[in-house]
């Protein structure tokens, strides 16, 4: 991260972001999110992924579920699909079914993701859609104002848990890796560049892959998950991690004083619309016999 | 030429054969040539010893359903057949064991449960089983033989059916069972004839026609195949299962792809991606997934994404009946899900029927770009029917690309209005016309807007645009049976109860009461002006249905002013002939002493 320390000039900068054409991946639509919303940093990862894999606008389809960080579709000028609270997977899955050249992207937060649409994700895991799932994980719904999620902190205090929260948070790293996913990684808003660096990943892994997306809500959390906080708790997944290794992917997932960032784990198997094509030839393989 | 119109009835109990028999019959039959309708009855539990009892009605012509009485009884277990045996005519028959296994108390043997007139045929049903197979497990195979000895029929069909239903349980099986077939065929041939029921010979099948037995599910996956159906996402339920199982052999060998999913939720979610996608999408479910759906049917109808769902009701609320029909789920259909959310709901009344509209389903969803609801019920899933289906494909092709209409350099309006309203749409993929779809209401553009004004402008084009699926081609909307022009008793009916309907209206008019039934397939929007003739030319109007609230009449009671007459039941079980009848004849009396006051 040394380069950062060199000095940054405003015009050089914005020459460098309008010749990259990250710019015209982005909508005409202003975010709705608040002033210091972590989610900019990833509508800006996700058009820098785009722009870096030459991915053409229109193969690009982004799924979302509801919520504050299911707003993102409507921020890049891309096909997009606003859906329903929790039903992210299963609607991407259906687009992934119908045209498996699109590239397909669901995103949401973790209410969407762990709260109302948990039923879904070890099944779009297990059958390795080849989709990526971006979470943005602030540990509070935002967008009713401030509740607590599967993801707060124990002893978080909300409207909805005036009197200290008592759930044990869900641990989703671990969760995913359970589930068998085949790409799974960790980031948080506060790093835009590995942010985007992760997303492109993602994003080029044959499967289902995650993404973990540590965020702050500035507006409803000015305690728990805050940028000072993050800033000081992430720390980087050593370079000798084996992200083959899913025990030891397992080990780090657990540490959540310290969430490392990285990639956790990664592993190549069919996808399902591979199997989708291995049903298809062995049904016309066996009409071809019944025939004969 | 002699018409042939008989019913029989197999019972018995689970583990009897007794819808395997009632299968070779109908199947046989259908191959001779006749036509046939055929609906059995089972219960819910896999194994144990519930009743189970499969009825079949053989005619020259299709009938429209099955008679409140049969002709013949064959009883595989008295305990079970005994209750049945008044539902058998005067001058039919009822055929049994007559050597039970052990002795029996006074009372139990059916023998003794005939009813005068009643014909009984005591016969060595066990006996020939154990001669022939060595054991008792071929009482329905040799049931078989001895009543199409008894009646006259060709074996070969016979021979056909039973050497295809056990040809993987290996010859040895396949052999023993065709003996014991042609041992009992022999002994009922050489038996007193049943002389008062009798069978005509076959209609000619008209040449190259496609005649055909299936049950409404089988229909279902037909014409979803002819329709060019693309995806399937399903989760099994009782009683629309069949239909994925179907499709899961036969889909993927045309190119298609389907995903048992984890829940009906995701089934109807992926059905809606996939149709945004741009390709035919369907799922099947019945009233308990349906209830699971309609949210996102919700988002299918604000995003206007075409989806198909097939509903087979059965017997509700909650897990209700699984195994038993009902009519129940028509305001969830139509109502079904938060806000003013219109759709197309179609309801076919019998199994030729179920293919039209499955069929149609997919040109409706993508042309007025919304989510169809095709509603059937346990009995219109089940039942057999012999069907004349078209040589030609009568479906339309995907037709989704042809509307398009980008401009370039222009932000691309997904949701514009139109004078039918409904708007260009692309799917992604396409250049020039990327765009975003929301539950949230929205902008032509699509993106969420919700000024009064616009979500007046945009659930007005959400509800206009479906007006035009009441003039959509190729498929009956609504019809009218029976006397036409001014009559005493008008019946209105939908789904497979019209089937009872039409029968009770052919035993009224024979009695000489004036009388027409109109059926409506479409359930939304409903065809009020069709409707509203209809009640002007009756003097009575009587909607029989199988709920207990009357949830279609509800549906005709907001649509005309005028009163009429509900007939409710609740049975599990199609509708009887007899109650219906009842209730056109009483209507007919208050008629004729209206007019000539």
């Amino acid at each position: 991260m040394g380069n950062l320390r060199q000095p940054v000039y405003l015009e050089e900068k914005l020459k460098q972001v309008r010749e990259s054409g990250r710019l015209d991946i982005r909508s005409k639509a202003l975010p709705t999110w608040c002033p210091g919303c972590g989610y900019f940093s990833i509508v800006d990862g996700v058009a820098m992924a785009i722009n870096k894999l030459q991915i053409s606008q229109k193969d690009v389809t982004i799924v979302s579920g509801i919520g504050c960080a299911s707003r993102f579709p409507f921020f890049l000028d891309t096909y997009g699909f606003h859906t329903l609270h929790g039903r992210t997977l299963p609607v991407a899955t259906g687009i992934k079914v119908a045209n498996d050249r699109l590239t397909v992207l669901a995103v949401g937060g973790d209410g969407d993701a762990f709260a109302i649409g948990g039923a879904h994700i070890p099944h779009a895991a297990r059958r390795n859609v080849d989709i990526t799932y971006l979470v943005f994980d602030n540990g509070i719904y935002g967008l009713t104002k401030g509740q607590t999620s599967p993801t707060s902190v124990l002893g978080f205090t909300t409207s909805t848990s005036p009197y200290k929260n008592q759930d044990q948070p869900l641990n989703p790293l671990l969760m995913m890796l359970s589930y068998g996913t085949s790409w799974v990684g960790q980031s948080y808003a506060g790093d835009p560049r590995h942010l985007s660096e992760m997303i492109t990943q993602a994003m080029a892994h044959r499967g289902f892959s995650y993404l973990h997306i540590l965020s702050p809500c500035v507006t409803f959390d000015k305690t728990s998950r805050t940028y000072i906080n993050l800033k000081a708790q992430v720390r980087w997944l050593p370079d000798d991690h084996d992200s083959s290794d899913k025990m030891a992917a397992m080990k780090y997932a657990m540490d959540t004083d310290n969430p490392p960032i990285g990639l956790f784990y990664k592993e190549s198997r069919p996808t399902l619309a591979d199997n989708l094509d291995l049903v298809i030839e062995s049904a016309r393989g066996r009409g071809a016999r019944a025939t004969v | 030429m002699k018409e042939t119109d008989i019913q029989l009835m197999f019972c018995g109990s689970a583990g009897d054969g007794t819808i395997a028999v009632g299968d070779i019959f109908k199947r046989a039959m259908a191959k001779a040539g006749y036509k046939v309708i055929a609906f059995d009855i089972y219960p819910p539990e896999i194994r144990g010893f519930g009743k189970c009892i499969s009825r079949v009605r053989v005619t020259s012509r299709q009938a429209y359903s099955l008679k409140q009485e049969s002709d013949l009884l064959v009883s595989l277990n008295d305990s079970y057949a005994i209750p049945h045996v008044p539902e058998v005519r005067d001058f039919g028959s009822v055929i049994y064991d007559n050597a039970p296994i052990t002795s029996m108390a006074e009372g139990e043997h059916i023998s003794g449960h005939l009813l005068p007139g009643q014909l009984p045929y005591g016969l060595r049903i066990r006996e020939i089983s154990d001669q022939t197979t060595g054991g008792s497990k071929s009482k329905n195979i040799v049931a078989l033989g001895y009543l199409a000895g008894l009646l006259g029929i060709k074996q070969e069909p016979f021979h056909q059916i039973i050497g295809d239903k056990f040809r993987h349980k290996g010859s040895a099986i396949s052999e023993s069972n065709l003996l014991a077939f042609d041992t009992a065929y022999a002994e009922g041939a050489s038996t007193f004839r049943l002389d008062f029921i009798e069978l005509g010979a076959p209609e000619r099948q008209e040449i190259g026609s496609k005649v055909q037995m299936m049950t409404g599910n089988a229909a279902v996956v037909r014409g979803c195949l002819d329709a060019g159906l693309d995806c399937f996402f399903g989760y099994p339920i009782t009683p629309a299962t069949s239909i994925m199982e179907r499709l899961a052999t036969e889909l993927p060998r045309r190119g298609g792809r389907l995903l048992q999913t984890e829940d009906e939720i995701s089934a109807i979610a992926a059905t809606i991606g996939a149709g945004y996608a741009g390709v035919r999408a369907a799922t099947a479910t019945s009233g308990p997934g349906l209830a699971l759906m309609v949210e996102m049917l919700g988002l299918g109808v604000i995003g206007e994404v075409p989806a198909v769902i097939f509903c087979s009701q059965r017997g509700g609320p909650s897990t209700g009946m699984p195994t038993k029909t009902e009519q129940s789920d028509l305001h969830l259909a139509v109502y079904g899900g938060a806000g003013d959310a219109q759709r197309i709901v179609l309801a076919p009344t019998n199994v030729e029927g179920a293919y039209r509209c499955a069929g149609k389903a997919f040109e409706m969803a993508e042309k007025y770009q919304t989510p169809v609801i095709v509603l059937l019920d346990l009995y219109l899933s089940n039942r057999y029917e012999t069907v004349l289906l078209p040589r030609q494909n009568p479906f339309e092709a995907d037709s989704v690309k042809h509307r398009s209409n980008v401009e370039r350099g222009v932000p691309y309006k997904r949701f514009a209005f139109t004078d039918d309203s409904v708007s260009p749409r692309t799917i992604p993929g396409e250049e020039g016309g990327i765009h975003v779809i929301t539950g949230l209401e929205h902008n032509e553009l699509g993106r969420p807007n919700d000024q009064s004004d616009m979500h007046t402008r945009m659930s007005e084009k959400r509800h206009k645009k479906l007006l035009a699926a009441l003039d959509h081609p190729g498929i009956t909307i609504h019809k009218r049976f029976g006397d036409q022009g001014r009559v005493d008793v008008g019946i209105l009916g939908w789904g497979s109860t019209v089937g009872e309907i039409l029968e009770a209206m052919l035993m009224a008019q024979a009695e000489g009461i004036s009388c027409s039934v109109m059926k409506v397939v479409m359930l939304s929007p409903l065809p009020n002006e069709p409707i509203r003739s209809f009640f002007d030319d009756c003097a009575e109007v009587l909607i029989p249905e199988l709920n207990y609230e009357g949830q279609f009449a509800n549906l005709v009671a907001s649509a005309v002013s005028k009163p009429f007459t509900r007939l409710n039941r609740v049975p599990g079980v199609p509708m009887q002939v007899a109650d219906i009848l009842e209730q056109i004849r009483r209507l007919a009396g208050r008629a004729k002493s209206s007019n000539a006051a």
